[in-house]
Parts: C-alpha cells; sequence; structure tokens
C-alpha cells in the first residue's frame, strides 16, 4: 500500500488562498486504508476550511467528493461535473492521483492534500512502516523476505555494518536492523548458507528516464 | 412514541446456531455447568490436565462428552457457529460450538511474606493443605488465621468457618483470628453465628502478627484492638491454619489469547468494569464462571450456572431469532482497510467475499448480528463512512445540530443522557443552553461531529463519557478522549482555541458533576466569545 500523510491545513489554506470555491478530491484506494484520503477525511479537511476562512470573513465554498481510485481515468471521470464548478482542486490521493487529476483537470489547478510517503504495511491501526522501495529488482529470495533495499537505513547488500547492535540500527535506536532479522529468518529457515551469497552492487542509474511499463501481449491493438 | 415506532420497524433476522456447547475446564465448577446446560443442550468439557476427581460427576451423561489432554488454541467465527482450534494430545483439531464457557479454576497460593516470612510445615499449614488432611485433633489447640492473605475472597472465610465447626464437634480447641469478619454471602452469617453457639473463639487482631515456631507449638502474637494495652497478646496453639491467595489458573493468559478475550485485576479473565455482568466476556457467546474471574464464593457460583444456562440456552433449538440492528455497509464506500476490524473490541465483524458486492474487491465489511453490542465504534472509525449504526446514522445525528445552542454535547446513554437527565432537574437554567445529542456509546463520537457542532453554530462541544476503565463497550471512550485531541489540533491548525472541545468522565448518578461541567464550560466559552468559524448562522 502506498502510505501518506495528511498535510497541514495551514499549507492547504495557502494553496488555496485565491478561491472561492475548491472541490476536495478523495480516494477509495490507499488512502483510505491509510486513514488519511478517504470520504472521512475528505469531511474534515473541508469543515476546516469552511471554518477557517469564515473567520477571516472571506467565506469559501467546499464541495466534497471521494472516488474509488485517483490513479484510473475512468474514476476520475465521476469528478467532471463538480471540477466544472470550481476554481481549484485540492486531492488527498497519494503523488499519483494527485498528478492523473491534474492532468485530466486542466485548465482547473490540482493541489496538494497530502504527502506521500513510503510503500509500506499496516502494522496495527494508526502504525505504517516501510517495507519497499519499488526498487525493480528483488532480492528477496536472497535475504530471506526481508528487504535489505527498504529496510537497512543504509541499503547495504551484503551483511549489516559495524553499526548493529543488539538487532538495533544505529541511525535511530527505535528502528530494527535489517540485516539482524535477515539473520535470524535465514536460520529458523535453516538457509544461514544464503549469508554468504554475494549480491552484486545495484545499478541505481537510470538511463532510461522515469518507468515504464509496457506489457505488449496485454495492450489492445 | 417515536421510539416505539422506531422499534416496530425492527426487522428479525432467523439465524442457524449450533446447540453445542463448548466449557473448558473440568473441575468442580466445570463439571457443574456442563451439567446444568447438559439438561437443554450437548456439551463437550475438555481439559488440558490429567482428569480431575469431579470427571465421575460426568461420567456416562448421554448429552456430556469429556476429553482431556486438550489445549485451546485458537478461535474463528462468530456466536452459534465458532470454530475453535484445539492441540489434542500433540495434533491439531477444529471442531464448532454454539458457545464456550471457561471455567478454569483459580489456585490458592501460600505467599509467606503476607505472615512475616512464615514457612509452611508440620504444624503450620495453609488452608488448602488442612482441609485435606484427615488427622484426629480431639484435644488440640487449633487457631485459624483470616485477613492476612486474600483480603477480598470469601472461599477462606467460609472454608475456615466449615472446618472451626466440624473441628470443635470432634473436640478439637478452635480460635479464629480475624482482622474483619466478613460474611457478606448467603449462608456465611449463618456458620459464624453456629460457630460462636459451638464455642469457636473469635479473636480480633489488627495489624501485623508475629510468629513463633518450635517443634511442639506455633504462637503468633497479635495487638487486640479495643483492650488497650502496651504488650501484644500471645496465642500459643498445636497448629496454625492459615488462609492463602487465589492466583489464576496457570493457563489463564494462553486461553486468553487464543480466545481473544480480555482479563483483568491479578490476571483473571474479565476486567473491573461496572458495566459487566460476573459471567460476561468482551465477546458475545464466550461465558466466565466462578473462579476463573477472581475467587467466587459458591452460593454466586450457582447464580452464575444458571445464568449462563439461560445464556446459551438460547441457541438449543438451533434456531435463533435476532434483530438486525447491527451497523450496515455500504459495500461502495468499503475500502476493506480492515479499521473497524481491528478497532471492534467485540470481535464481531468480518470481511466477506460476494461479487454482489459493488467495489473494486468485491468484499466488505459485516458486523455479525449475534456477535455485535451496538457500540458504533466502527462507524466513528471507518475512513470512508461506509458504516452506519441504524438509529444513530451520520444524517440522523447531525440532522440534530441544524440550530444548536451555545453548547453542544455528545453524551452516551450509559452514563452522559443519564447523568444529563439528573442534572437538568436539579439545574433546569443551567441546562438550558445545552443540546444534549445522545449516541450509545463516546466511541460513536466521530471527529467529524465535533467539527460540524462548531460549522453549524455551537461555541463549544462537549464529549460526556463513562468513567475512565469503565466503558461499557470496553475502548470507546479511550477513542473519544484520543479524538478529542485530534479535533483540538485542527482547530489550532486553523487559528481557533482546541479547548472549544472538552471531553467530561461522569457515571450516570453523577448529576452535580455534569452540572459543574457545563458551569465550567460555560466561563470558559463566555471569555473565549463566540466561535468565529461559524458557517450556517
Amino acid at each position: 500500500m502506498i502510505v501518506v500523510e495528511n498535510k497541514s491545513t495551514e499549507d492547504i489554506l495557502k494553496m488555496i488562498a485565491p478561491y472561492k470555491k475548491v472541490l476536495i478530491a478523495g480516494c477509495y484506494g490507499c488512502v483510505t486504508v491509510c486513514l488519511a484520503g478517504g470520504e472521512k477525511e475528505v469531511g474534515l479537511l473541508a469543515s476546516q476550511i469552511r471554518m477557517a476562512r469564515e473567520k477571516e470573513g472571506n467565506p469559501i465554498e467546499v464541495l466534497e467528493q471521494t472516488v474509488e481510485r485517483q490513479c484510473d481515468k475512468e474514476y476520475l471521470d465521476k469528478f467532471q461535473d463538480n471540477v466544472r464548478e470550481v476554481e481549484a482542486v485540492v486531492s488527498l490521493a497519494c503523488g499519483i492521483g494527485i498528478q492523473y487529476l491534474a492532468q485530466v483537470c486542466e485548465p482547473v489547478p490540482v493541489y496538494p492534500g497530502v504527502n506521500t510517503q513510503f510503500l509500506g504495511a499496516n502494522l496495527d491501526v494508526g502504525v505504517w512502516e516501510e517495507y519497499c522501495m519499488a526498487c525493480g529488482e528483488c532480492v528477496l529470495d536472497k535475504t530471506g523476505g526481508i528487504c535489505p533495499v527498504a529496510r537497512c537505513s543504509k541499503h547495504l547488500f551484503n551483511g549489516p555494518c559495524g553499526g548493529s547492535q543488539d538487532g538495533k540500527c544505529e541511525v535511530d535506536k527505535s528502528v530494527e536492523c535489517a540485516w539482524h532479522l535477515i539473520y535470524e529468518r535465514l536460520k529458523a529457515l535453516g538457509q544461514l548458507d544464503k549469508m554468504a551469497e554475494y549480491i552484486p552492487v545495484k545499478n541505481w542509474h537510470r538511463n532510461e528516464g522515469p518507468r515504464k511499463l509496457v506489457k505488449e501481449d496485454l495492450t489492445l491493438e | 412514541m417515536l421510539q416505539m415506532q422506531a422499534r416496530s420497524a425492527v426487522i428479525y433476522e432467523e439465524l442457524d446456531v449450533l446447540p453445542e456447547v463448548l466449557v473448558i475446564g473440568c473441575g468442580t465448577e466445570g463439571a457443574a455447568v456442563a451439567l446444568a446446560v447438559s439438561e437443554n443442550q450437548p456439551v463437550t468439557v475438555i481439559d488440558h490436565d490429567t482428569p480431575h476427581d469431579s470427571l465421575s460427576l460426568l461420567k456416562g451423561k448421554s448429552n456430556i462428552t469429556v476429553k482431556t489432554g486438550v489445549k485451546v488454541v485458537g478461535l474463528e467465527g462468530f456466536p452459534g457457529q465458532f470454530i475453535v482450534r484445539f492441540l489434542e494430545n500433540g495434533k491439531h483439531a477444529k471442531k464448532s460450538f454454539g458457545a464456550i464457557i471457561v471455567a478454569l479454576e483459580a489456585q490458592p497460593r501460600f505467599d509467606t511474606k503476607k505472615y512475616n516470612g512464615l514457612e509452611l510445615g508440620e504444624r503450620i499449614l495453609s488452608l488448602s493443605q488442612f482441609s485435606k488432611k484427615d488427622n484426629d485433633y480431639s484435644g488440640q489447640k487449633v487457631t485459624f488465621i483470616l485477613g492476612q492473605a486474600d483480603q477480598d475472597s470469601l472461599i477462606s472465610y467460609k472454608n475456615a468457618l466449615s472446618m472451626a465447626i466440624a473441628l470443635q464437634e470432634k473436640e478439637a480447641d478452635v480460635s479464629i483470628l480475624y482482622d474483619d469478619m466478613k460474611v457478606s454471602a448467603d449462608q456465611l452469617e449463618q456458620d459464624y453465628e453456629l460457630a460462636r453457639a459451638r464455642g469457636v473463639n473469635f479473636l480480633k487482631y489488627k495489624g501485623d502478627l508475629q510468629f513463633i515456631k518450635t517443634d511442639v507449638a506455633a504462637t503468633v502474637r497479635y495487638w487486640e484492638p479495643f483492650l488497650p494495652q502496651s504488650e501484644q497478646i500471645r496465642l500459643i496453639s498445636d497448629y496454625l491454619v492459615l488462609a492463602e491467595d487465589y492466583i489464576p489458573h496457570p493457563d489463564t493468559a494462553d486461553l486468553a489469547d487464543a480466545l481473544d478475550v480480555r482479563t483483568g485485576p491479578d490476571g483473571f479473565f474479565q476486567e473491573d468494569n461496572v458495566h459487566f455482568l460476573p459471567i460476561m466476556s468482551n465477546r458475545e457467546g464466550i461465558y466466565f464462571i466462578g473462579n476463573c474471574h477472581g475467587p467466587i464464593y459458591s452460593a454466586e457460583l450457582e447464580k452464575e450456572v444458571e445464568t449462563v444456562k439461560a445464556e446459551v440456552g438460547r441457541f438449543a433449538t438451533g434456531k435463533i431469532s435476532v434483530a438486525a440492528l447491527q451497523p450496515q455497509v455500504t459495500a461502495e464506500q468499503c475500502a476493506v482497510c480492515l479499521t473497524c476490524y481491528r478497532c471492534c473490541p467485540h470481535h464481531a465483524i468480518e470481511i466477506i467475499h460476494d461479487e454482489s458486492l459493488n467495489n473494486m474487491y468485491h468484499s466488505a465489511a459485516r458486523m455479525n448480528p449475534l456477535a455485535c453490542r451496538r457500540c458504533g465504534i466502527c462507524a466513528a472509525e471507518c475512513p470512508g463512512k461506509a458504516i452506519q449504526l441504524p438509529y444513530y446514522t451520520d444524517k440522523e445525528i447531525l440532522q440534530q445540530l441544524s440550530k444548536p445552542p451555545k453548547i453542544v454535547a455528545y453524551a452516551c446513554e450509559n452514563s452522559g443522557t443519564l447523568a444529563a437527565e439528573l442534572a437538568n432537574k436539579m439545574e433546569p437554567e443551567l441546562n438550558a443552553i445545552i443540546q444534549i445529542v445522545p449516541v450509545p456509546c463516546s466511541g460513536k463520537i466521530d471527529a467529524l461531529y465535533l467539527l460540524k457542532a462548531l460549522e453549524q453554530g455551537a461555541d463549544g462541544v462537549l464529549i460526556i463519557a463513562c468513567q475512565k476503565e469503565n466503558c461499557k463497550f470496553i475502548r470507546g471512550n479511550v477513542r473519544a478522549d484520543q479524538r478529542k485531541e485530534l479535533v483540538r489540533k485542527r482547530l489550532e491548525e486553523i487559528g481557533m482555541e482546541g479547548d472549544r472541545i472538552e471531553i467530561v468522565h461522569v457515571a450516570a448518578n453523577q448529576g452535580h458533576q455534569f452540572n459543574e461541567s457545563i458551569r465550567s464550560m460555560v466561563a470558559r466559552i463566555n471569555q473565549l466569545g463566540t466561535y468565529p468559524g461559524k458557517v450556517i448562522r
């Protein structure tokens, strides 16, 4: 899941200061699951904005709408009618949704209502942790299902650094050392020999620019 | 009138349930409840340990199956259709039951610290050791000591009195040394009177006791509370019998984990909560009986057995009719995020998959009508606003705010609305400026309700919740506290005063405290002035 955090309402108020009518656009995907951009958050933000502007003596009309996913254009079509009504949109979707919505809303500007944080797991109500960095070359087979790219503070590929102590990371004592976890997991799996396996250096250089995935055999026409 | 109309509209669902009941623990209490329940429906009694004496009571009963060497390791499903996972002599197994009764008996434990480091021995025995000995004590001096351990348990008093009466009949010289004689249960007062009549010495002490142990006798030195004197009294006995503490059965923590039910003070089953009947757990269909929820007296056990028998008896016919009053989920708005599932204090929620559910997952949360206690916590937590509690929908609640007065008070119906009623009788003028909006639990008060009250014209908002640690729905008032903080922050973010939102914890009978809270809120609002963010005037 993509994990996001709400921007401060103060920042959002600055973005929409010039407008008299805006739409808050929610998404029923990841941002609802991570309690930041579903219908409820849309309602809370809209209420805050109305009250803040009322206090300034500069009332604003705020529309509220939430769709299935802001990363699919068919769902974005549902915003059409409301977008025509407003001067600006605040999207509570992840960075992907915000960009995609901005693309279809032109010339109405779309502003971000959240800061997209990471790809993570929901550990409990209100707790998320980064598990994947979408590096594109998965090594989880060699590391007992624990990602050293996302979960080692230094993204190390071949064992821990000297700062691993009692299973904790020297960067932050509340962070578990990923390589300690990997060692324990491999031991439990009876695969400790994999610790000795050398993982070659990763090519972070992106000469092809932003990644794009096209599955030729699936594309239409 | 309104309520009557609402009630007539309730739809009843008929559900299939399994009549069979699982009893965990087959000591005397497990056996007693199994026998009673088996009059109506089949019972399986399991025990982790090797057979108890009470097993013979259950032998050959047609409606009772007994299994030993069985440990519960997991539970799925809902009342009427629980699936229990076992470890049966090391092997995994599972079986379905309609209801579960926990009867793991507490165990006496002698704590030497409570007796100034005195160790048990030939002449110094714990109450349970003494009860198992069948010696001849005629002509011997036996002293029972009560009140040093196990302050709250009547079991020790009951046992000591019965043993004292029996010993006195066999011509022993019996004394009971006590600090407070606890007789607040059926038959105890009579036992006490009888013991006195038979010649048992009742000696009251206060404060610490001192012990001197020799090979032939044991001496206890104590202060008599009523006689003015400078010296301690010495009481020399052949035998000292000491009351013990009771501790939970060693399997308690594991079983609580497996069944996902809560434990409370001293690690016994059931939290300390005034809203809970003694047999209730945080889950429907799972009941506690006897000493598993603290050392209880035998007369109370009989009442508990009757209550549990009636509770599980609802499943006896295999069918149950239940009002469909549980929260309803709009699949289109459900992101199957699991927030409600995780927040439900009663384990009443499942995620179901059905092609007819109109969202991209074809899945949605569903509240089980037999497991749900209608607190509405799920509805308040839902980030998609997909969950609505019948008669307390967002629309129905927010409609009440069309023209809010100065202060809106969202009040829990288990405490707040009752305290408000009382408060209103005491000071009607004070209460005229507040609007009470009843909710089934303070955990039902959505953050949005708090903002909306201000947006729609109130100057301040109160959350009237139950006393801390006494929420009928376990964590509703804790969530309400958290939401107050959250909404305060959101108000401060937009330059408003956060303390326009306040939470008050009251009990149903605290009308006076309620009025004090209103008074202090009114004073605060008068100081802050009119809320500047009102949108609807």
